[in-house]
Parts: C-alpha cells; sequence; structure tokens
C-alpha cells in the first residue's frame, strides 16, 4: 500500500469491522488524515447502508448508495466471511498488523468471533481496540438495538428540540451518528495513539453511544440535577437574544435566521430594517422585546416576508447583524458561493456512481492538511491487494480463499 | 470499564492549552480538560460571556453559578486577561511559550490584529498547535460574517430538514454548532499533536462551524446530488406505520420497526399488540401476506415518493390503515415500557426522553456513568453528565470543578512568573 507520509496519521493502519453510520464516519476521519483503513465487509453481511437510498436514478447495486459511498472515501474494502473459520484466521492476521482495531457491533458479536481484547494482546500487544456499541458493554440494556434514530430521542436531544406547542419531532435525521459519536470515537483514538507514541503502550476503548451523545445536552442535564426543572421545547427562541428566530422569506420554503444578541446589533438590525416600528419603545431593550416577541416576529417577518432570504441575510450582514439563510442540501452544495471557494465538498469519480460529491474534511491543518484519497471502494475492492501486501498470502493461498469462499 | 484510580496516568496528562475560545470553543477545552490536559481558561476581566448565560444554580443569576458555564468548563483553570492592553499581550506570549495548544474562537482576524495570530505566536513557539474556531472559517465570501449557533445551523442546511413542512425550520436543542464544532476542533488539535509527535512541528488548525455541522444533513446532499431530489421536513408524519414518533401514556416513544435488516419486522410488533388484544385484524392471512411484500425497494420509493400512482393508491391505505391500529396500542403504553419490553422482542423503540428520563435512565445508572462533581461554594455536589468515552488505562475524570472567574490568576502568575513578563512590558498606569 502506498504511504504519504505528509499526512500525519501515515504509517497507522486501521482494522476497520464498523458498519452503518457512526462506525465508518468514524474511521474515515482517519482515513482522510492519512490512515490506512481496510474495511472488513462481506456479502455474507453486508453493510445495510451498501442498500439504502439514495442511489443514481432508475439504477440499484451494493456500489452505489449515496448514503454508503459518502462515508466511505479514502478507504480500502476486503471482503471476507467472517462466519468461517478461515475467514477470522485471516482477520486475526489484519489485527496483528494493525496499530487500530474498530467495532460497532453489538456486544456480544466480536466475542462471538473470538475477537476479545485478552485475544488480540497475544498477537498484538499495544494494539487500541475501539469498541462503539449503542449502550455499552455491560448493563441491563446492554443488548437493546438502535442507532441515531433512536439514539437522538433516547438521548434527550428530540424533547428539547422544536416548537414546544407541537409534539417532539426530532430533527429529521439520525443526528448523533453523523459528528457527535463519530466525533467522539476519533477524539478518543487520536488521543489514545498519542498516548502510544509517549509510552509504547496501546489500550481498550469503549465509546458508548448513548453516553456520548448525552454529554450535547449537557446544560439541561445539570438544570434538571441541580434545580430539579425539566427543560422544554423552546422553539427557535433565545432567553439572552431577540430576535432570534427563522423568518419566511420570498419563495417556496425560504427562510433567514436571524438572531440580535446585544443592543449594538438592534440598532444595526432596525438600521437596516429601516421601518417605523423597530424605533417603537416596546423593542427598545432586550427585556422589551423579549415581552412583545410574538408582535415583534410577526412585523420581522413582514419585512423578510417581501425579500429573497439571500438579500436579508446579505444586508443585515453588512450592517454587522447575525443572519444566515435557512440553506437547503441545494443551496449548501450549488448556491453557497463560500463554501464553493473553500471546497468544502469534494467531486470523486467512482467507478459504478460515477462523479458524485462527498463532505470534504473539517478540521484544516495549514502543514498536513488531510484529503480524500479516492472514492468510497466497491466491495472487495482491494481484497486481493490487501492479502498480498499487508497479510503477504500467496497466490495460490488466495485462489483458495476464494474457492472456499472465504474471501467473499 | 473505568476506573477510578487517581493515581493512574491520563491520556494527555503532557499537553497544555490555553483555552481563548468562549463559548464556540469550551467544549473543545473540556475535552481534553477531562482527558487530562492542563487546560488554562483565559477569560476577560468581566469573565467569560457564558457566565451571563442562564441557567443558573438555583436561579441565582451570579456568574459563578451559570450551569451552562458548568457544563462546558470541568477541569479548567482560570484567569482573567485583558489581552488587548498590553500587558495582557505581554503575558499571554509568556504562556504560549510553555503552551502546546491555543484553542480560540474569536471573529477571523482579531487576534492577528492585537499580534497574537498564529504567524506571530507559532514563530515564538514553532512546537504551538494554534487552533481557530469560527462560523465560517478564516478565507471565502463569508468569512466576515457574524455567527453564532442559530447562523452555524441554518447555513449548515441541518435546520432545513427538521420541523414541520409549513412551520419554521427548528433549531435544535442546545447549541450544536459548538459541540460539532468543538469536536471537531478537538480532533484537529489531537492530529496536529500526532503530527508534532513525529516531527516536533506545530501548526494552524482551522475549523468553520458552518462546516462542521454540514453532515448533520444525513442524506440530503447526496439526495440532491445524485437525483436532483430536495430532501425537507416531514415533522411528525410517518413514513412508514411502526416508524416515528407515537404518542404514550406519559409522553412519547419512538419506533423503528419494520426496516429490513434493523431488528425485529412489523409482525413481532403485531404479535406484542394481540397479546393484548389489540392488533385489530392484523393477524389475519390477509394482512401477513401484505407485510411480507414490505421490502427495502418498497420502503425507499414509498419514503421518498418515488412509487407510481397506483402502488402509492394501494399501499396509502394499507398503511394508514396499520398505522392506525399501532397508534392506538402505543397510546396505552407507557414510553419505557414500549422501550423495555419492546427491546426485548427485538423491536426497535426508544423513549424520547426528557431530562428527567435521561438522569433516571436504568442503563447509565447502572454504569455509573453520571459523574458527581464537588462544589464547596455552592454546598455540596452536582450530578455531571459522564464520559463520553471509557479508556481501560487512562481514564477520564473531571479533576476540579469548573473555576470561579479568576480563581487561578494568582497561581498561573507565580507558575509562569507573568508577573515579570508584565513588569517587562506594562506602562505604569495600566494594572494586571
Amino acid at each position: 500500500m502506498t504511504t504519504d507520509y505528509n499526512l500525519p496519521l501515515a504509517g497507522i493502519r486501521v482494522a476497520d469491522f464498523t458498519w452503518f453510520g457512526a462506525g465508518p464516519i468514524y474511521t474515515e476521519v482517519l482515513a482522510n488524515y492519512g490512515a490506512e483503513v481496510i474495511r472488513v465487509e462481506s456479502q455474507a453481511r453486508l453493510d445495510g447502508l451498501r442498500l439504502m437510498h439514495p442511489m443514481p436514478p432508475e439504477r440499484s447495486g451494493i456500489n452505489l448508495s449515496g448514503y454508503f459511498n459518502n462515508f466511505n472515501p479514502s478507504k480500502l474494502s476486503l471482503s471476507l466471511n467472517l462466519r468461517t473459520e478461515k475467514g477470522r484466521d485471516v482477520a486475526l492476521k489484519l489485527i496483528e498488523v494493525s496499530d487500530v482495531v474498530a467495532e460497532n457491533f453489538t456486544p456480544g458479536t466480536f466475542e462471538k468471533w473470538g475477537f476479545t481484547y485478552e485475544r488480540m494482546l497475544e498477537v498484538n500487544p499495544d494494539v487500541i481496540f475501539v469498541r462503539e456499541p449503542m449502550q455499552g458493554l455491560n448493563g441491563p440494556h446492554r443488548d437493546f438495538a438502535g442507532f441515531g434514530a433512536l439514539i437522538t430521542p433516547l438521548a434527550g436531544v428530540n424533547h428539547l428540540s422544536g416548537f414546544p406547542e407541537r409534539q417532539p419531532l426530532g430533527l429529521g435525521t439520525n443526528y448523533t451518528d453523523y459528528v457527535v459519536n463519530p466525533g467522539h470515537a476519533v477524539i478518543a483514538t487520536l488521543a489514545a495513539l498519542h498516548y502510544r507514541n509517549r509510552t509504547g503502550k496501546g489500550q481498550l476503548i469503549e465509546v458508548a453511544q448513548v453516553e456520548s451523545s448525552v454529554c450535547v445536552i449537557a446544560t439541561a442535564v445539570l438544570d434538571y440535577t441541580a434545580n430539579g426543572r425539566v427543560q422544554e421545547r423552546q422553539g427557535n427562541r433565545h432567553p439572552h437574544a431577540c430576535p432570534h428566530g427563522a423568518y419566511r422569506c420570498e419563495g417556496e420554503d425560504r427562510w433567514v435566521a436571524i438572531a440580535v444578541y446585544s443592543e449594538d446589533e438592534w440598532r444595526a438590525f432596525a438600521g437596516a430594517v429601516g421601518e417605523g416600528w423597530t424605533q417603537e419603545k416596546r423593542f427598545a431593550t432586550l427585556e422589551s422585546r423579549k415581552e412583545n416577541e410574538d408582535e415583534l416576529d410577526r412585523l420581522i417577518e413582514g419585512w423578510t416576508g417581501r425579500r429573497r432570504a439571500e438579500d436579508v441575510m446579505e444586508t443585515l450582514q453588512a450592517a454587522g447583524v447575525p443572519a444566515g439563510v435557512v440553506q437547503s442540501a441545494e443551496d449548501t452544495l450549488d448556491n453557497d458561493p463560500h463554501l464553493r471557494e473553500r471546497g468544502y465538498y469534494v467531486y470523486l469519480d467512482h467507478p459504478e456512481a460515477g462523479r458524485t460529491a462527498y463532505d470534504g474534511v473539517v478540521a484544516r491543518l495549514s502543514k498536513t492538511p488531510g484529503r480524500l484519497s479516492g472514492p468510497a471502494p466497491l466491495l472487495g475492492e482491494h481484497t486481493e491487494s490487501v492479502c498480498k501486501e499487508v497479510l503477504g498470502l500467496g497466490d495460490e493461498a488466495i485462489a483458495e480463499l476464494v474457492a472456499e469462499s472465504v474471501l467473499f | 470499564m473505568a476506573s477510578k484510580n487517581r493515581s493512574q496516568p491520563a491520556t494527555l496528562d503532557d499537553i497544555r492549552v490555553l483555552d481563548l475560545a468562549g463559548e464556540a470553543g469550551a467544549y473543545c477545552g473540556k475535552l481534553l480538560a477531562d482527558l487530562g490536559a492542563d487546560v488554562i481558561k483565559i477569560e476577560p476581566p468581566d469573565g467569560d460571556p457564558a457566565r451571563r448565560s442562564g441557567p443558573f444554580f438555583h436561579d441565582d443569576p451570579d456568574p459563578n453559578k451559570s450551569l451552562y458555564f458548568f457544563a462546558h468548563n470541568t477541569g479548567k483553570r482560570s484567569i482573567t486577561l485583558d489581552i488587548a492592553s498590553e500587558s495582557g499581550r505581554a503575558a499571554l506570549k509568556r504562556l504560549v511559550e510553555k503552551a502546546d495548544v491555543i484553542v480560540e474562537a474569536y471573529p477571523p482576524g482579531y487576534l492577528d490584529g492585537l499580534g497574537l495570530g498564529y504567524r506571530e505566536l507559532g514563530r515564538s513557539n514553532p512546537r504551538l498547535v494554534y487552533c481557530s474556531i469560527t462560523g465560517f472559517g478564516l478565507s471565502g465570501p463569508h468569512a466576515g460574517y457574524k455567527d453564532g449557533d442559530l447562523i452555524a445551523v441554518a447555513m449548515s442546511g441541518m435546520m432545513y430538514l427538521a420541523g414541520e413542512p409549513d412551520d419554521p425550520p427548528n433549531r435544535p436543542y442546545g447549541n450544536q454548532a459548538y459541540y460539532c464544532g468543538s469536536i471537531e476542533a478537538c480532533s484537529g488539535i489531537l492530529t496536529a499533536l500526532l503530527h508534532r509527535d513525529h516531527s516536533g512541528e506545530g501548526q494552524m488548525v482551522e475549523v468553520s462551524l458552518q462546516e462542521a455541522l454540514a453532515r448533520n444533513q444525513e442524506t440530503a446532499m447526496q439526495y440532491w446530488d445524485i437525483r436532483k431530489e430536495l430532501r425537507k421536513r416531514i415533522g411528525a408524519a410517518h413514513r412508514l406505520p411502526g416508524i416515528g414518533h407515537y404518542q404514550c401514556r406519559d409522553g412519547y416513544a419512538t419506533l423503528m420497526v419494520g426496516v429490513p435488516g434493523f431488528g425485529a419486522p412489523l409482525p413481532v410488533l403485531i404479535q406484542w399488540m394481540d397479546e393484548e388484544g389489540m392488533a385489530g385484524d392484523l393477524m389475519s392471512e390477509e394482512w401477513k401476506q401484505i407485510f411480507g411484500q414490505i421490502d427495502l425497494r418498497l420502503i425507499g420509493r414509498l419514503y421518498q415518493g418515488q412509487a407510481d400512482p397506483e402502488e402509492i393508491a394501494t399501499w396509502k391505505p394499507r398503511l394508514e390503515h396499520v398505522d392506525g391500529i399501532i397508534g392506538k396500542f402505543v397510546a396505552t403504553r407507557t414510553k419505557m415500557e414500549m422501550y423495555e419490553n419492546g427491546q426485548t422482542r427485538g423491536l426497535l423503540v426508544a423513549p424520547v426522553s426528557t431530562p428527567k428520563d435521561v438522569v433516571e435512565n436504568p442503563q447509565l445508572n447502572f454504569r455509573n456513568w453520571f459523574t458527581e462533581v464537588e462544589h464547596p461554594e455552592l454546598g455540596g455536589t452536582i450530578r455531571y453528565p459522564g464520559p463520553p468515552y471509557h479508556f481501560i488505562d487512562t481514564p477520564w475524570r473531571i479533576t476540579r470543578r469548573p473555576p470561579l472567574l479568576g480563581e487561578h490568576t494568582r497561581e498561573v502568575f507565580e507558575e509562569f512568573r507573568l508577573a515579570e513578563a508584565l513588569a517587562a512590558a506594562d506602562p505604569p498606569e495600566e494594572k494586571a
């Protein structure tokens, strides 16, 4: 395998047994900074995301899912049937030569295959073994299953988000799968790699996704444990900012977010809007604006409703008022001049899916920037090269494993 | 798995961090502190703005009692420094000589203007990792835009997907822009430290909140890219029976039942309903056959509204009928019963937890996840959220409660001999 030593994680190999969202996004970050991430997959146990939408119009196939592909660039795919004993032997060889082993199965699955931490230590004494179960490796709910769609409400995000007069709706996505849980797993792994650089010691890390997710509603937790208060949904409002919300603009489903945090910003807002009501005494202070917030929001929407969201944003920002279009995916991908100039989205050519967009590298390092080195792998695309170059298997041995449906 | 042995080394106990990241990067500093880094929070003389944000301990709006501040500042030391003053700059520069990391969240160019940008500080300490968190990053046409949590979630695309179709898009609770930005910043800082482990050189890390949040659009970007279909808000609508939020006797539960490959299938839920005498006509052979026809492709077509009109006409009344019966059943159960009984049957169900439910969650409590932190000034302890991850050898821990404003100014000044630095730079009329 080729190694680019200008990348900060060059030389780090990851045996990636994760699947679905929170696991593969985590290992993608490592891959984009130069780690050699080898996804262990199998036709016998497909990553469910390979079957999920979106796929190109009128087509379907296990290499076409935009959902899967977006989380798996820069990686290699080894197709290995872990339900066979020989498959597990090959996996153990991979573990032996890896720096990091990652998995996010329900507890027990990895043990069932014989991959306990103790067994790994026998073949790889300084391995960093990262487990990302939903609930944790013990406890009464250990075996309860799910993914972000359930973890987000279970962790309290859904109860707290949205308008108070509505039932809880969630965020329209499996929120914690995308940044919160993979991000915490990345941090744990990088910290462990740094510790290994200092001491030579690896270790076992457990990222229980429910726990990692509760971390992002910490204030509501403390309000309950310290004050006994059960926070409720507050919609788009903010106790220390007013106006603070999303306002309808001209066009279909177009909105602009406006957040006025200070009196200076309120004066700038009033100046930019230039209508008489902005000078009324009832809106002169944060306290009085909060008291008359319904009326204020109505008046603001009267002003924004006759304007394009982009124009409102630009007018207010020019005056120094925090404002931003509530962008759709069409906006972020195609219309946002800022994201385009920064090159956030990356287009990669995939042998089956064609040229498609990928989320890019978020943390930009000035000397060793990450990059997407290639599109998501086809299932088993690198089976042979990994077997040869990483595991040192010969052609004959590989042919035999293929014939026995071990490399499958 | 977490060890409580305090004599054990910590993962990052060789790293010193200067935290000038205000609200946006506070969680980044906490992540580093709870892994053992020495994090010195540098606050303006009137304190971090988060100290003036509620909720407050016992609703007392004291800058040392903000629970919002508490939540994101455990394990840190606090000093006050007016970095716009000559003496403040001198003190900060002295601290930088002994620091590994700076994380800051000032508007682009502000610290450069004070001579405290990466260009200057990186020259005096080439090993320094300097992380900037801003709403839109340091370059590009919106780099100078005013930001904040709401603006970042709006511009990221994630807000567009949340809420009822006719309502304004919904803001997620709890400054998620700051969490996601902090998580990405921490990951960038650690990556830079790993590079430094090998090369000895520090560098600049740049994080835009808008970009840190962008992936939370789930598949919306790809639907637009690959199919030119725009994902929109669907609110409380159940895309399929058994999928979505359902009212219970005491709140709500989220069900994800019936997606092939994800937990037990719909007939398992219906069996349970039948045991309680609430399955309606769904146990009949006719319905069993219908359930057998539900596969991923059908779901994909219906879910995204791509089925042909005839298919929709066939399936819509069927699905509504099933959903109505499920809704009636769930309404008779508690959310915890739906969760525990449902999961025991392999059904993907979760409660829509309130903060109280979260704190009382049996699993989190079995694992002693919440962490008591002593607050002597408040006359007791407060239960904090626990670790996002457990390390077997170098445990996560909260080594000290969040600092009082300027609590460690004197200690830090003595430790780093800042008085001498100030004396050299200080015009006589200025006070540190």
